[in-house]
C-alpha cells in the first residue's frame, strides 16, 4: 500500500516538474541601419499670432515625425539660441556640430490672419554646403486648432515621403475600433495618433470587428441584430448605415480586399463556421473552405489579393492558415499553441497575429503579438510581459502596428513600430478594442 | 434466479480504494499548490538568460520599410524603448610606474658620454580600422558620409551619374535615401553561409522619374552566385526610392552600386 502510494507520488511530482519553461527568443534586427538625426525647432510666429495655434502646430509636427520611426529627433534643449524661421536666418554651422549634430533641420514660420492660417516650411540638409534645400512648402488652412493640426500633418507627411524612400506618411490615416458604451458596443473612429475620436454607429447592440474599405468610404463590421450576427455596412460619406444582405446564420469578421471589390467573412449559414467571399455590393457569394471545424477571421493579402489568411480550428486549437483567394492550396502557418487574429502587411511579406505559444492549464506564457515572414515561416515576438495583446492591424506604410492590449488594466488601443519598439497608448478612457487601420 | 439476486446484494469492498483515492487527490492538489507557490516565487528569474529556455538566437530582417533601430553593441536585443546610450567600459589595468634603474657606476665611461636614457616601453596602440575610408577610385563628388555604407560587416558604395554629373553633390539627401533603402532590403541570410569573403560586386541600375529602379544588372560578378543574387533581389524588392527631386531636370539617374562582402 505504502509502496504504491510512494510510486504514485513520485509520478505526480515528476509530472509537475516537467512543465516547460518559458521560451525567450533573441532578435537582432536591421543591424547597421541608423536613423537620421532630425532637428525641428519651433516655427516662428509674428507677434499677435495665437499661441494656441502655434502650440498645436509644433506639437503635432514633432509627434508626427517622432512617430514615423525614421528619425532620431534631436532634443529641443540642444538647439542653438537663435533658431531660423526663414532660409536667410539659417546657418549650417549652428547645426552640424555637437550638441545638435543634426543631419536635417525642418524649420519655418506660421502666421494667422482672422480666417486663414499660413505655414511656410523648409527642410534643409545640414551636411550639404552648396545646395542644402530639400523641401520648401507652403500650406493654407483654416485658422483653428484643427487647421493647424492638418497643416502639420501635411508638412510631416511630405518630409516622411521624401526622406523615407517614397512611402507616404500615415499622419492623415484613421483607425476604426470598437468602443464600449455602457452595455453596448459601437464602432468609433480616430486619427492615427489617438486624437479626434468620435462614435460612428448608434445601433444600441453589440458591434464587432470593424474594417475600413480601401477608399475610406465605408466601414464593414459585424453586429448583433435581433438574434443574428450579420455583416453591416456604414457609409462615412453619408454618415449612416447602408444596406447589406443578410446571409443567415452567424456572420462575423468581414475584411476588404486591397482593391475594394471584395469582402471575406466567416458564416455559419451551412451549420459550421466557414469562410465566404462576396462582392462589395453583397452579391456573388462564394464558399472558400469546406472542412469540419470552425474557420474564422479571414483577411486578404492586400498586395496581391490572391491569398487569404485565416484562423481554423480544424486540428483542435485555432491556428493560422493561408490559402489562395479561391480556396485552393491551404497551408498551416503555425503549429502550436493558440494563434488568432491574422493581419497581413501592406507589402504582402508579413503576417502579424496574436499567439499564445504554450496553451493549456499551468502553461507559462501570455498572449502576445508576433510577426511571421510568409516566405520562410520565421517569426519574431513583438510584445513582451504586457497583459493580453490581440487584434494587430498594419498601418498603410507597413512601419506601424496598432493592437489591443490589457496591460494598463483595461482593454485599450496601443500602437508600435513594426519591430516592437515605441509602444504607445492611444486610448485611455472606457474600454476600446479591435482596432483596424485604414488603407491610406 | 435467487442465486443471481444474491450477487447484486453483495457489497463490494470499496473502502480501501476510496480511501487511497482520497489521499491521492489530496496529494495531487497539494502538489499543484506547492508548485504554484514555489514556481511563482522564482518565476522570471532566468528569463532571457542562457538557461532560460530553448530559444535560439534568431535574426529577423523586418519589412523593407521598417526603419530598424541600430543596436551596434547589444547582444540581446529585445524590443525596448531604450537603446542604452551609455556603455560600461572595462577598467584599464593599472600598471606599476616604471622603476627608474639606478645607473651603474661606470668609472670607465668618458665624461662627455651621456648615460643611455632609460627607454620607456611604448604602450601598444589599438589598431583602428577606419569605417569611412573611400577606396581609391571611388571618391569624386560623392565622397563623404552619403555614398558609403556598412551593413553588418559588408561595405558598399554608390556612384550616381545623371544631369550635369553633380547629382550626388546636389541631391546628397536622395543618395542617402537610396543607400539606406538598399541596406534595409538586403537580406544577408540569402547569401551562402559558407562564404566569408568575396570579391567586389558591381551592380548597375537606373532610377526613373517616379523613383522605381529599372534595368538592374550585375556588371561584375563576385564569383559567388548567391551573393550576386542577394544583391539583385535587394533591388528588386524595392518598389520605389521616392520620386526624383522636383528641380532635377533629367528623366533618370544611373546608379553604380558596389560592395565588398565580409562575414
Amino acid at each position: 500500500m505504502m509502496k504504491r502510494f510512494a510510486i504514485v507520488l513520485t509520478v505526480v511530482l515528476l509530472a509537475i516538474s516537467a512543465f516547460p519553461q518559458q521560451d525567450w527568443i533573441r532578435t537582432g534586427t536591421g543591424l547597421g541601419v541608423e536613423k537620421l538625426r532630425l532637428a525641428v525647432p519651433d516655427f516662428k510666429t509674428p507677434p499677435g499670432t495665437s499661441a494656441e495655434l502655434a502650440t498645436a502646430f509644433n506639437g503635432t509636427l514633432w509627434n508626427d515625425l517622432e512617430n514615423a520611426g525614421l528619425f532620431d529627433m534631436v532634443s529641443k534643449s540642444f538647439y542653438p539660441l537663435q533658431t531660423p524661421g526663414a532660409p536667410q536666418e539659417y546657418t549650417a554651422a549652428a547645426w552640424n556640430v555637437p550638441p545638435p549634430n543634426a543631419a536635417m533641420v525642418a524649420f519655418g514660420s506660421l502666421s494667422a490672419d482672422g480666417t486663414n492660417l499660413t505655414v511656410l516650411g523648409w527642410l534643409y540638409d545640414v551636411r550639404n554646403q552648396t545646395s542644402p534645400q530639400v523641401l520648401g512648402k507652403q500650406y493654407r488652412e483654416a485658422a483653428s486648432t484643427d487647421g493647424a493640426r492638418t497643416a502639420a500633418h501635411k508638412f510631416a507627411n511630405e518630409i516622411i515621403f521624401r526622406l523615407g524612400g517614397g512611402i507616404a506618411g500615415i499622419t492623415e490615416s484613421k483607425i476604426v475600433y470598437v468602443c464600449a458604451n455602457g452595455r453596448n458596443k459601437e464602432i468609433c473612429i480616430m486619427d492615427y495618433d489617438g486624437a479626434n475620436s468620435r462614435q460612428l454607429t448608434r445601433l444600441g447592440s453589440i458591434a464587432l470587428s470593424p474594417h475600413l474599405s480601401p477608399d475610406g468610404s465605408r466601414v464593414a463590421f459585424s453586429a448583433l441584430s435581433g438574434n443574428n450576427w450579420d455583416i453591416m455596412m456604414y457609409s462615412l460619406e453619408l454618415g449612416r448605415m447602408v444596406s447589406f444582405p443578410h446571409f443567415g446564420g452567424t456572420n462575423l469578421s468581414p475584411s476588404w480586399s486591397g482593391d475594394g471589390t471584395k469582402l471575406v467573412f466567416s458564416s455559419s449559414r451551412s451549420g459550421d463556421p466557414e469562410i465566404y467571399s462576396v462582392s462589395a455590393s453583397g452579391s456573388d457569394l462564394k464558399r472558400l473552405t469546406n472542412v469540419h471545424g470552425p474557420d474564422v477571421s479571414p483577411v486578404f493579402n492586400p498586395q496581391s489579393g490572391a491569398q487569404v489568411a485565416w484562423v481554423s480550428g480544424r486540428t483542435g486549437l485555432p491556428q493560422i492558415y493561408v490559402m489562395g483567394a479561391d480556396g485552393t492550396n491551404p497551408q498551416k502557418m503555425t503549429d502550436q499553441g493558440y494563434a488568432v487574429s491574422p493581419s497581413w502587411s501592406p507589402n504582402g511579406q508579413f503576417l502579424a497575429f496574436s499567439w499564445l505559444r504554450r496553451y493549456g492549464p499551468g502553461a507559462p506564457g501570455a498572449r502576445d503579438i508576433y510577426l511571421m515572414d510568409i516566405a520562410t515561416g520565421k517569426w519574431a515576438q513583438l510584445t513582451h510581459d504586457g497583459g493580453a495583446n490581440d487584434f494587430p492591424s498594419w498601418s498603410p506604410d507597413g512601419r506601424h502596428i496598432v493592437f489591443q492590449s490589457s496591460r494598463s488594466g483595461s482593454d485599450q488601443i496601443w500602437s508600435m513600430l513594426a519591430d516592437g519598439s515605441q509602444q504607445k497608448q492611444l486610448t485611455r478612457s472606457g474600454r476600446n478594442s479591435e482596432p483596424a487601420w485604414s488603407f491610406k | 434466479m435467487r442465486a443471481n439476486a444474491d450477487i447484486w446484494l453483495e457489497h463490494e469492498p470499496w473502502r480501501g480504494s476510496f480511501g487511497l483515492s482520497l489521499v491521492l487527490h489530496a496529494v495531487l492538489f497539494g502538489g499543484i499548490m506547492v508548485y504554484a507557490i514555489v514556481g511563482g516565487l522564482r518565476r522570471g528569474n532566468d528569463w532571457g538568460s542562457a538557461t532560460g529556455g530553448g530559444g535560439e538566437a534568431m535574426s529577423a530582417t523586418l519589412v523593407s520599410s521598417v526603419p530598424l533601430p541600430a543596436h551596434p553593441d547589444a547582444t540581446n536585443v529585445v524590443a525596448t524603448e531604450s537603446k542604452g546610450l551609455s556603455k560600461s567600459e572595462a577598467k584599464a589595468p593599472e600598471t606599476a610606474p616604471d622603476a627608474i634603474p639606478i645607473p651603474e657606476r661606470q668609472s670607465k665611461r668618458k665624461p662627455w658620454e651621456k648615460a643611455p636614457a632609460a627607454v620607456r616601453p611604448q604602450k601598444p596602440e589599438p589598431v583602428q580600422t577606419a569605417t569611412n575610408v573611400v577606396p581609391f577610385g571611388q571618391g569624386g563628388p560623392l565622397a563623404g558620409p552619403y555614398a558609403v555604407f556598412n551593413a553588418g560587416g559588408a561595405k558598399g558604395g554608390f556612384g550616381f551619374t545623371g544631369g550635369g554629373g553633380d547629382f550626388g553633390s546636389r541631391y546628397s539627401w536622395y543618395v542617402d535615401v537610396v543607400r539606406r533603402k538598399v541596406a534595409e532590403n538586403w537580406l544577408k541570410y540569402e547569401v551562402d553561409p559558407r562564404i566569408s569573403n568575396a570579391q567586389r560586386v558591381y551592380i548597375t541600375f537606373d532610377i526613373v522619374r517616379n523613383g522605381s529602379p529599372a534595368n538592374v544588372r550585375v556588371e561584375q560578378s563576385s564569383g559567388v552566385p548567391t551573393l550576386d543574387q542577394s544583391a539583385v533581389r535587394a533591388l528588386q524588392r524595392i518598389d520605389t526610392f521616392g520620386p526624383l527631386p522636383n528641380d532635377y531636370s533629367g528623366s533618370r539617374v544611373s546608379v553604380e552600386f558596389w560592395f565588398d562582402y565580409k562575414r
